[in-house]
């Protein structure tokens, strides 16, 4: 059913409201803290409750159990949970449940989607290896067929979300093309490790020593358009990437602007000081960008404009993102001064974050280079 | 003779469209997409051209002969003009003494001065800055004295662009030293055509001479020139139109200047060099996403909503980025970036300096991008004085 802009829009309020209101509640930095090392990287708790108000259901379609809303809704869920530092469960499975959507095979959409929404068996993605980047052909894993179906070999790396996921999306070399397949988190021959990330949470290494894989579970066969699905939900994933991170940037200004306000040196607020205002209000124009680039990409996923349009809107808002997080992360340590060096402050919470942000599915180097390709020194404006 | 329509009927497409046509058709050729600001005498003729068909004045309403544009089609207007490459007319008097007039002025005033702005007998400058008093404009010490019926001015104004076409000034000028520096302006309108007025260009880095000095040495004005209140002059000259505290941000400039490093890229062949791509890349994504800043805020305006002072970041990032535009375009120039006016790039005549050398004066004009800064750190992020 049709609903008006304004109806839309509200709609998208109450959902920020509620999701504000959550991590209102919920922030634990402490607990944050006490996790740091350990697997699966999240609390089990908070993750029950995120699938309880249907937030993993958000972009997954009614018919597969979910509220089949748009990348409107999950981004204000995303900068808000971000803000709280809460976001690490929902993204890799977000990043996953596209391109299952994306892919093929209906019955297995039919399996997994809704798993994913009720937050039953949540999915990750492997398809990165080696020394990671943001090339998804550049993998070695093979898919050699087998009697029913494939055998996979190979090792993924960078698997954000690995810890506590039932199955893995695995990207491979097929005889006739690139793959991508379904590999449950059990399947013989499939062993996980675990590398630390800047915020100490885990990222997963697959070890795939000819991991069977059914018929049934595979997602997309391979050929020339195989890996189509998984670099769709790719661009889909750094937008949503950005998301989270402007809830972390804004929440990291908004703790050194009230350290700002309430700092004294030399008998004055340090607020005060011209310096740090215009360092801040720098951090400010970044964070606006970032906000205005990706409503931008919101807009365009949300229309679907297609595989010309889309990665074009996706860089510039992971290369903007990427800039912005990183910068306001190691500003508002400066703007701290010593205490904001401690780990007992939160100021390293957020900049830990934003470092794992910004390089994850791509840093903004990558990104402008990605853009670069794609235009060809022709940006119309 | 005047067309009347009720343009806000319009959906923005449909207004859009119209615009580009008007302009398309009406623009003379010759005057498009100057490399500098014409002199009254070659752009009177245009001026007239949209005087005549009622296009002169965008936001004004429709009983003093403007068009009676809302906020977002007054946006779209200006947007379309300045894509036609438009040469820039004496707008001080329809883009901004007019509205205040309409808004601040009395009856009296509207009927006297309206009428020859859309006639272009009167042609307006802006005297607000002094030597002493630029981003501290409150601290102008330009006096006015009541004697009899008139004022009786004495003082300097500066940076008054194309004050030696102007046959008006209005005016921020002191007429009380006795209370806080704000309490005691007040807003006169001048006639330039008496003795007393002297106008000096001063010549600017890019070697224009668009700004002047203005000496007024006991010039006199009615008290019937009076806007507003005696005292209340700073209210009035601070309060701006909706359209215009966005269009500063707008990314036109930028765009322009990319364009500029894009012909120039490819006519050196400097747009295979990696290294230069790396940073025109950088700099074109700056410009895409002042882009993207300044819709959404034109966005908000067009849906009817209202923002307040944090727009001015989009003219912290506007102006600065264009500046990093034209100063990779002179990097990338090299030995060609040395040189002035037009150069052979093989074959192809820029302009290398020109868009560098006029940028400067963005960061610095309509609040500069430090007092933009202080303006944010205070009202946006609420930091203390």
């Amino acid at each position: 059913m049709a609903i008006s802009p304004e109806e839309a829009a509200e709609q998208i309020n109450m959902l920020r409201e509620s999701a504000a209101d959550f991590v209102r509640r919920g922030a634990d930095m402490k607990g944050l803290r006490e996790r740091r090392g350990q697997l699966p990287g999240y609390d089990a708790a908070m993750l029950r409750h995120i699938v309880e108000l249907g937030w993993f259901g958000i972009l997954v379609p009614e018919q597969q159990g979910g509220l089949g809303l748009g990348f409107a809704e999950m981004s204000v869920v995303l900068q808000e949970l971000g803000k709280g530092l809460m976001a690490e469960p929902v993204l890799p499975a977000l990043f996953a449940g596209r391109v299952i959507q994306h892919a093929s095979n209906e019955a297995l959409k039919e399996r997994l989607l809704p798993a994913l929404a009720d937050g039953s068996a949540l999915p990750a993605v492997g398809w990165q290896e080696g020394l990671g980047g943001l090339d998804a052909r550049a993998i070695e894993a093979r898919a050699q067929p087998a009697a029913s179906g494939v055998v996979l070999s190979g090792r993924k790396r960078f698997v954000a979300g690995a810890a506590g996921a039932a199955g893995f999306v695995v990207s491979a070399n097929a005889p006739d093309g690139y793959g991508v397949y379904w590999v449950d988190a059990k399947a013989p021959g499939l062993s996980v490790q675990y590398e630390w990330r800047a915020d100490e949470t885990p990222s997963g290494v697959l070890e795939l020593k000819e991991v069977p894989v059914p018929s049934r579970d595979v997602l997309g066969p391979g050929g020339p358009r195989g890996l189509a699905p998984l670099e769709r939900a790719l661009d889909e994933a750094a937008v949503l990437a950005s998301a989270e991170m402007l809830g972390v940037m804004e929440a990291a200004l908004q703790l050194a602007l009230g350290y700002m306000r309430t700092r004294v040196q030399f008998g004055k607020p340090i607020g005060s000081f011209q310096a740090l205002q215009h360092k801040a209000v720098d951090l400010y124009v970044q964070q606006e960008l970032t906000r205005a680039v990706l409503d931008d990409a919101v807009r365009e996923l949300d229309a679907d404009v297609g595989p010309q349009e889309r990665p074009k809107v996706a860089s510039r808002c992971k290369a903007r993102a990427s800039d912005a997080g990183m910068r306001i992360g190691r500003e508002v340590i400066q703007l701290h001064g010593a205490i904001g060096y401690t780990d007992e402050y939160d100021a390293g919470l957020y900049l830990k974050r934003a470092m794992v942000l910004s390089g994850w599915l791509g840093n903004a180097t990558a990104h402008r280079r990605r853009f670069a390709e794609l235009t060809r020194g022709a940006v119309t404006v | 003779m005047t067309q009347q329509r009720d343009w806000n009927a319009l959906s923005d497409e449909e207004f859009r469209r119209i615009a580009a046509e008007f302009f398309e058709t009406h623009v003379p050729k010759h005057l498009k997409f100057l490399s500098r600001r014409p002199r009254w005498a070659e752009v009177s003729e245009w001026y007239m051209t949209m005087s005549r068909h009622g296009w002169l004045c965008p936001a004004w309403p429709q009983e003093w002969g403007g068009m009676g544009l809302s906020q977002s089609k007054a946006l779209v207007y200006m947007e379309e003009l300045e894509r036609s490459g438009a040469p820039r007319v004496m707008d001080q008097g329809l883009m901004n003494i007019g509205p205040l007039l309409i808004a601040h002025g009395n009856e009296e005033q509207r009927r006297r001065f309206l009428p020859k702005i859309i006639s272009g007998e009167h042609l307006w400058c802006q005297g607000y800055s002094e030597p002493n008093a630029g981003s501290d404009l409150a601290s102008l010490r330009t006096e006015a004295r009541l004697e009899g019926d008139e004022f009786v001015i004495n003082g300097q104004k500066i940076w008054t662009s194309v004050a030696f076409d102007a046959t008006h000034m209005f005016a921020l000028v002191r007429t009380d030293k006795t209370v806080k520096k704000q309490a005691g302006i007040s807003f006169l309108l001048i006639d330039m055509q008496q003795p007393g007025i002297t106008v000096r260009p001063i010549r600017n880095i890019a070697g224009h001479e668009e700004l002047c000095e203005v000496f007024l040495d006991n010039v006199r004005t009615p008290r019937a020139n009076l806007v507003g209140e005696l005292n209340a002059g700073w209210t009035i000259a601070k309060a701006l139109l909706g359209f215009e505290r966005i269009w500063s941000g707008s990314p036109r400039q930028s765009t322009l200047a990319l364009l500029r490093l894009e012909s120039l890229a490819r006519a050196s062949g400097k747009i295979d060099d990696p290294a230069f791509v790396d940073k025109y890349t950088q700099v074109a994504m700056d410009v895409l996403d002042s882009a993207s800043a300044y819709e959404r805020f034109a966005q908000i305006m067009r849906t009817g909503g209202s923002f307040g002072v944090e727009v001015s970041m989009l003219k912290i990032w506007a102006t600065e980025t264009c500046q990093r535009v034209t100063e990779l375009m002179v990097e990338a120039a090299g030995d060609l970036g040395t040189l002035l006016g037009e150069v052979d790039v093989n074959g192809e005549p820029i302009d290398i300096l020109y868009p560098f050398l006029d940028c400067r004066a963005f960061t610095i004009y309509g609040g500069s991008s430090q007092v933009q800064r202080n303006i944010l750190a205070k009202l946006v992020l609420d930091l203390p004085a």
